[in-house]
């Protein structure tokens, strides 16, 4: 029987509790999409701030029900700090088990890597040890020419401050030389990919050169940042029906997925029965060097531009409730303008919480950019063209599951119909 | 929309309100600003409120300040005490002389108002109504919640005896409650805007005091950024709330939370434990004597913090 491979939900089917260690605010790189625009070589987190942070969490478990957590570190580039890093896990799952706390044996350490130290002896001992309780994504943008075009190499003037585009060099090769050795220690991994404006031209080659890398998992996003051009759109959705007819025709959707399509997108939203938020900010908890909490790394400082950081508390006075209320009560419709809650395609279009409140009038998450409209509204032309597409092709094979060619053709009729 | 135009006349004008006045050097505002402002308020068709130093103003601010429909907010120290619609009481003093027919804001903390509950009770009865401000209610405990419900008890009783005896006494923290048949808060940013000596727009006087932004100037006009936010239907938890009495003061909301349109926990219940005493009040009088007919019975509920509902709303 054919099917259609579906995106994963993400470990603990996304109700786990993330807690983010800000290890460090260096990278080797200087991707030129990059929201980290405070990153530095000075901002380490010790052991010392990285202990007390697990204590003052493990020792509050009543103000973390959560079934279970994902420990996750972040940087910069958190594999330079590896040996801080080895250390806070062993302490977590001696204390986790000491404690005889809840999280024991409900627990993941996750990554999000530039995989370029991958294949060190202190990564790999790390991985061994770990690896029943670990995820690993390793962003790799796809093809060379459109990874080179902005994950590039920090140099020396950039450190200082400086840099051209003639020193620029890619990491395409470093990256790629660990993708084998990756995919055999995780073969269910996933990718992240980002598109900005120079990204565009070259989406549907990427999409596919990661397929042949032997990465089923795509996941893919516009940034939420207003970097977008004139006509941006309109290559937008036509690399994605080029995508789309590629990944039918070649069959791709049995084995592999791509987040650019997706059966719940584009359809209107109702004000009362779909009005959660769709970011999860304030229900994770983001701790950085100086030992500071915040509702999410994109609050930290060196995330934002043109605000200050909006800290939640710190390892010595734990988490001022406060500041947190702001999050748990907002909904979608309360930040969203009238021609969002209105908007006739609205469903599954994104935001960033953090990125609200960097390009916000005022200082407020109450405000939500959409900078990124255009962009979905494209996005939705392109997914309804590729599920009607991939339907009608299982419909003349008689394999598509009835409910969804009845819900494609349903959803496509409302002009009719009115 | 906009109704009221605050002109804080100096840097030493008293405070009203929750905030500190943290500017000790006077610094009137300009004659042509103080006109400027009252032109504005004509245009815009808003009630000029003044908030007045404790010195005497030069003649021709009187002047002008006359030339529009105003009410007068003063110190009890103020040299306009006697003339002022509204007098502050920095503090409480038991010295303190009460006009039967004025309106008071009593300005204290929470040591002040726990350790002189008894004093200030017997004053309720002495003014056409009496306002508690909390300075420093953002700082409260569950120790300080309890005290403060031990307090609004007391006032019950002074105030269910005085209404026995047909006298309506006053007291924003109890009495409000009653009235209301929908939230009546202070609305900084919707109903009010501040101007301040620097001739710029603030949202209230302490949005100036505490260096917060400004939302325009006089040669400029006025600039709202967001101004649904300082609207009850953009406020998450307050639209689901009856504690209707509640200040929901914007600037302790910003203080606290860092959003305008979202109190604290400490705000919330605060604000619950006076609807509930207000509840309580209101059923006691009416066993006694027939009492706000037209009003309906404040409900029971069980939560002193409207937040623990969210899951409810989301």
């Amino acid at each position: 029987m054919e099917k259609i491979k579906e995106n994963s939900s993400g470990w603990s089917n996304g109700m786990a509790r993330n807690i983010t260690f800000i290890v460090t605010k260096d990278c080797q790189l200087a991707c030129k999409y990059c929201y980290l625009v405070g990153k530095n070589s000075n901002e380490r987190m010790t052991w010392e701030v990285a202990k007390q942070a697990i204590d003052y969490i493990l020792s509050h478990e009543d103000d973390f029900k959560e079934e279970s957590v994902i420990w996750d570190f972040i940087g910069g580039e958190p594999f330079l700090e590896i040996d801080l890093i080895d250390k806070i896990c062993d302490y977590v799952k001696i204390e986790m088990y000491r404690r005889n706390h809840h999280w024991f044996n409900s627990y993941r350490f996750s990554f999000s890597t530039n995989g370029i130290n991958y294949h060190t002896e202190s990564v790999q001992n790390f991985i061994k040890k770990n690896i029943e309780h670990l995820s690993i994504g390793i962003t790799i943008d796809g093809t060379k020419r459109k990874h080179d075009l902005n994950r590039i190499w920090k140099t020396a003037d950039m450190k200082k401050g400086g840099g051209s585009p003639e020193e620029e060099r890619g990491s395409y090769d470093d990256v790629a030389r660990n993708i084998p050795l990756w995919l055999e220690q995780f073969p269910n991994a996933g990718t992240k990919v980002t598109i900005s404006s120079a990204d565009i031209p070259y989406i549907k080659e990427s999409v596919l050169h990661l397929y042949s890398l032997g990465i089923h998992e795509v996941n893919i996003n516009c940034v939420f940042e207003n970097v977008w051009q004139e006509k941006d759109d309109v290559k937008f959705e036509e690399q994605l029906l080029e995508l789309a007819d590629a990944i039918i025709d070649g069959e791709f959707y049995k084995d592999y997925t791509c987040s650019f399509f997706n059966e719940n997108l584009g359809k209107p939203l109702d004000r009362k029965l779909q009005n959660q938020n769709w970011c999860g900010a304030g229900k994770m908890l983001s701790i950085d060097a100086a030992g500071n909490f915040y509702p999410c790394t994109r609050f930290a400082q060196y995330s934002l531009r043109d605000k200050r950081a909006w800290m939640i508390g710190n390892i010595y006075d734990g988490i001022d409730k406060n500041k947190l209320r702001p999050f748990l009560v907002l909904d979608r419709c309360i930040q969203s303008t009238l021609e969002c809650i209105e908007c006739e395609v609205a469903e599954g279009c994104a935001w960033c919480q953090g990125e609200n409140y960097d390009s916000a009038d005022t200082s407020t998450i109450y405000q939500r950019s959409t900078a990124i409209c255009k962009m979905h509204k494209a996005r939705v032309r392109a997914n309804n063209y590729y599920w009607n597409k991939l339907f009608r092709k299982l419909e003349f094979k008689g394999i598509a599951k009835k409910e969804s060619v009845d819900y494609a053709k349903l959803s496509n009729s409302n002009n009719l119909i009115c | 929309m906009l109704q009221y135009l605050i002109i804080q006349l100096d840097n030493t004008s008293t405070s009203f309100c929750h905030y500190s006045n943290t500017k000790n050097r006077p610094l009137l505002i300009t004659l042509d600003n103080l006109k400027n402002g009252i032109l504005f308020a004509m245009k815009e068709n808003l009630m000029v409120q003044y908030v007045l130093p404790d010195y005497e103003l030069p003649a021709e601010y009187i002047e002008a300040m006359e030339s529009i429909d105003n009410t007068k907010i003063a110190s009890y120290q103020s040299v306009y005490a006697n003339n002022a619609d509204i007098v502050v009481l920095n503090g409480w003093n038991k010295e303190y002389l009460f006009d039967k027919d004025d309106v008071y804001v009593l300005r204290v903390d929470k040591k002040e108002l726990f350790g002189k509950c008894s004093e200030i009770k017997e004053k309720i009865k002495m003014c056409r109504r009496l306002n508690i401000v909390i300075t420093d209610v953002e700082t409260f405990t569950d120790v300080d919640f309890e005290l403060y419900r031990s307090v609004l008890k007391e006032f019950s009783i002074a105030l269910e005896d005085s209404f026995a005896a047909d006298f309506v006494a006053q007291l924003n923290v109890l009495t409000d409650r009653m009235m209301l048949d929908k939230m009546n808060n202070c609305n900084a940013g919707c109903d009010s805007i501040t101007l301040a000596p620097d001739g710029r727009f603030y949202v209230c006087p302490a949005f100036y005091y505490e260096n917060e932004y400004n939302i325009g100037s006089l040669v400029d006009g006025l600039d709202i950024k967001n101004p649904q936010l300082y609207r009850l239907e953009y406020a998450p938890i307050c639209r689901h709330c009856d504690a209707y009495q509640c200040k929901r003061c914007i600037w302790l909301n910003r203080k606290t939370t860092f959003e305008v349109n979202t109190p604290s926990h400490e705000q919330c219940v605060v604000s619950h434990l006076e609807r509930n005493a207000s509840r309580e009040l209101m059923m006691s009088v009416r066993e006694r004597v027939e009492f706000l007919s037209d009003k309906e019975e404040i409900k029971d509920i069980s939560y002193l913090d409207p937040f623990d509902l969210r899951d409810e709303w989301l």
